[in-house]
């Protein structure tokens, strides 16, 4: 197999819910974004590509990177822990973590809540930016990490679930209690926005610029 | 490729125009996200409030993070940061208050750092044990902003939302007083001690009190200020009496006032206004002692019984006590002591006033030399026979022996007399012995032989004496009875008008008149002619008109 062919190539297209395959000869590239097309079979859309992609990732994305500023300077979680009371941002907490000698937890903290979020932010730029300018650079590397985004963006909720957690399961009163800080909700939206910019990103387009020797 | 199907003979999916939406929606988001991102931004930047430092003498309790500061233990914001001055004596703490105490952040608002203070009078801060040091803090009244303050280093002792008025103590002693020591009218407690400084020159203690209102009105300048702390135990005339303010004065010490006359016209003492600290109710209530005179005394006797504090009394009235007392030898090897006392003369009120008018122009000494020319002495009396306790009197001696008083750089230098129980006793011991010296046996024996001579010569003039006295007194009436008619015949003879007697009488008193007569004109001649009695007598027959011719011719 030396010819390495796209289903549109072909002109055809498979509906994503009953796998049913069609011709596409009159749905264009060029309106793809004003016509829509349905399989006769299951009345599910049927696209090429997941329309507006690019845009719709690169709103979400955005909106995420200005969640991310107040997620990591507002407070993020008040604890009373008789006699003293806290109220730490992500960072003061990896601080405190780390300055009491817990490393371990302090860098899982900073891992997981600085670096991962941020880290999907620039993953995510990058691929827009590689494929809104048709790169040829590395797609295989580049659908990798996209695969990680994928992956990651399941446990990325994992912070506000321990605040949730800890919450409802730290009510001592005076003595010891959790209470989520201002800084949470910016935090889920960053998490929700970064999972919806990497749903939005079709990864066909890192393929779409590759010259037809090369795919695969 | 027989089996697969001819591209073709695929289905064509059902193609329709897409609807016309808003293709552009999903920008909402990313804007939606920065506004609440700002939303938040802003809203923590406008939540909070000013940064501020206050400096402390020490951050002992401090974390910084952790302690908050407070007004009225509500929180109002919180040290972020602790630090040292650039003296390097202090430390400074970076407070963030939050946005609605800004207020809080005026040039004359207190800090301080609540730490748990347990004194005898209560514990504060008891709170600060578990959770740890915060600051307080006392909003000040200035509308002009600060934001670095000097931090106290206790809490101060009234904070601004209480009305009342401070005064100022002076006294020698703190007592068992403290800050935070109760201040009662009428055992009720209406204030406290705010601050206790001892003077720089370590010889008073200065108190500052806080009385509330509206109590701080019943502070006059006839008002008196003492120390009530522990028991006031007096003995006196009416027994033993036992006095305290409350059972936590007793413990804590406390101060207690009172108007001293409450009918005198009096105004209301101004903030500030000082007083002195008596040391306990009586000394508070005795009319201020004005004049203060040191005296001094030297006693050849036994002072047993004297100590400092010892009251000089004139007649009953305190005049003042003793300060000192000092042992002394001197050349006739005699031990002697010198006592000295401070005396207020003007307790004695208007004696000493009249004392002082009566003695106009002359010095203290010489006024002093007047009183002890009348026999003003010291004398050591014992005042309570049980415990032995003596004072020192003033008293007259009208049979003292004169002495000069030597005056002493103002000092008044009083002479003593031997002190009244010694000398009582010494007169006592002579009269003992004088009354052991008479021979009552012999007086008895002698008293008896006189009597049984009395009683023989009593017998003997019963028995012979008596008859011969009834005789004389019958010889007596005879003679008597004699007597009188002698005196009858007498009688008659003398009071008979031609009786021999009578007749020589009135011949012997006729021939007196003519003696007279003559010796007249013998006095009238020499009166007028005095020469006369040297020349004898002159010429004329007339003795009186030669008189008058004589007296013309001499004219």
């Amino acid at each position: 197999m030396s010819t390495l062919l796209r289903a549109r190539d072909l002109g055809i297209i498979a509906c994503d819910t009953c796998e049913l395959v069609m011709r596409t000869s009159d749905v264009g590239h060029a309106h793809e974004d004003e016509l829509v097309a349905a399989c006769p079979r299951c009345g599910e859309p049927v696209r090429h590509r997941k329309p507006n992609a690019t845009a719709r990732a690169w709103a979400y994305l955005i909106a995420a990177s200005a969640l991310y500023v107040p997620a990591n300077m507002l407070v993020i979680m008040k604890t009373v822990q008789f006699p003293s009371k806290r109220a730490d941002t992500i960072w003061s907490g990896v601080v405190f973590l780390w300055s009491h000698g817990t490393w371990d937890l302090a860098i899982l903290v900073f891992t997981a809540s600085i670096v991962v979020p941020m880290l999907k932010i620039i993953a995510l730029a990058l691929l827009l930016v590689t494929s809104g300018q048709s790169s040829r650079w590395r797609p295989r590397a580049r659908t990798r990490i996209y695969r990680a985004l994928e992956a990651i963006g399941h446990w990325s909720m994992l912070d506000v679930f321990v605040v949730a957690l800890l919450t409802a399961v730290v009510q001592l009163g005076r003595f010891a209690s959790v209470s989520p800080g201002p800084a949470i909700l910016p935090f889920m939206g960053v998490v929700v926005l970064t999972i919806l910019a990497s749903a939005s990103f079709d990864p066909r387009a890192i393929w779409d610029h590759e010259p037809e020797s090369t795919r695969g | 490729m027989a089996d697969a199907p001819r591209l073709d003979d695929l289905p064509e999916p059902n193609v329709r125009k897409h609807r016309r939406g808003m293709p552009s929606a999903i920008w909402i988001v990313p804007v939606l996200a920065v506004v609440a991102g700002l939303a938040l931004g802003v809203r923590t930047y406008l939540g909070k409030g000013p940064t501020i430092h206050i400096t402390f003498e020490s951050a002992d309790g401090l974390d910084a993070g952790k302690a908050d500061v407070r007004f009225k233990n509500v929180p109002v914001g919180r040290v972020t940061s602790i630090g040292l001055a650039d003296d390097h004596l202090h430390v400074v703490a970076t407070v963030e208050l939050t946005r609605g105490a800004a207020a809080l952040a005026v040039k004359d608002s207190r800090f301080w750092v609540e730490r748990p203070r347990i004194g005898v009078g209560g514990v504060s801060g008891l709170g600060t044990l578990l959770s740890g040091a915060y600051i307080g803090v006392d909003v000040g009244d200035s509308e002009e902003k600060a934001d670095d303050f000097t931090g106290l280093e206790k809490p101060p002792g009234v904070t601004r939302d209480q009305r009342g008025t401070r005064f100022r103590l002076t006294s020698t002693d703190a007592g068992s007083l403290a800050v935070r020591s109760p201040v009662y009218l009428k055992r009720v407690t209406v204030g406290w001690v705010t601050e206790m400084e001892l003077q720089p020159d370590g010889k008073t203690v200065k108190l500052e009190v806080f009385v509330q209102s509206p109590w701080d009105k019943d502070v006059t300048d006839h008002t008196v200020f003492w120390n009530s702390s522990g028991l006031d135990v007096a003995i006196d005339a009416n027994g033993l009496r036992v006095d305290a303010q409350s059972l936590a004065t007793v413990v804590a010490g406390g101060i207690a006032f009172e108007v001293r006359d409450p009918g005198a016209p009096s105004a209301v003492a101004a903030e500030g206004a000082s007083f002195p600290l008596f040391t306990d109710r009586a000394h508070a209530m005795t009319p201020p002692d004005g004049v203060h005179v040191t005296a001094k005394l030297r006693f050849r006797e036994t002072i047993r019984g004297l100590a400092i504090g010892t009251p000089i009394d004139l007649q009953g009235i305190r005049l003042g006590s003793i300060d000192d007392i000092k042992p002394g030898y001197d050349a006739r090897h005699e031990l002697y002591f010198d006592v000295t006392a401070s005396v207020f003369p003007e307790r004695l009120g208007a004696a000493y006033a009249s004392l002082v008018a009566e003695n106009v122009g002359k010095t203290g000494a010489e006024t002093l030399q007047t009183l002890v020319g009348r026999g003003l002495r010291a004398q050591i009396r014992t005042g309570n026979l049980l415990t032995g306790q003596a004072y020192v009197a003033l008293a007259w001696f009208p049979r003292a022996k004169p002495v000069t008083v030597v005056a002493d750089a103002g000092a008044w230098v009083i002479p003593t007399e031997k002190g009244g129980a010694d000398e009582l006793q010494e007169q006592v011991q002579d009269i003992v012995a004088k009354i052991d010296k008479i021979p009552f046996d012999a007086i008895g024996e002698d008293v008896r032989g006189a009597t049984g001579a009395a009683k023989g010569l009593f017998t003997d003039l019963d028995q012979k004496t008596a008859p011969e006295m009834v005789k004389t007194f019958v010889q007596a009436q005879g003679a008597l009875t004699a007597m009188r008619q002698v005196i009858t015949s007498l009688g008659d003879n003398v009071a008979a008008p031609d009786s021999a007697i009578q007749q020589s009488t009135r011949a012997a008193l006729e021939e007196l008149d003519r003696a007279a007569y003559s010796l007249r004109s013998l006095a009238d001649y020499v009166e007028h002619h005095p020469e006369s009695l040297l020349r004898g007598r002159a010429g004329g027959p007339e003795p009186q008109g030669s008189t008058k011719e004589s007296r013309k011719g001499s004219r």
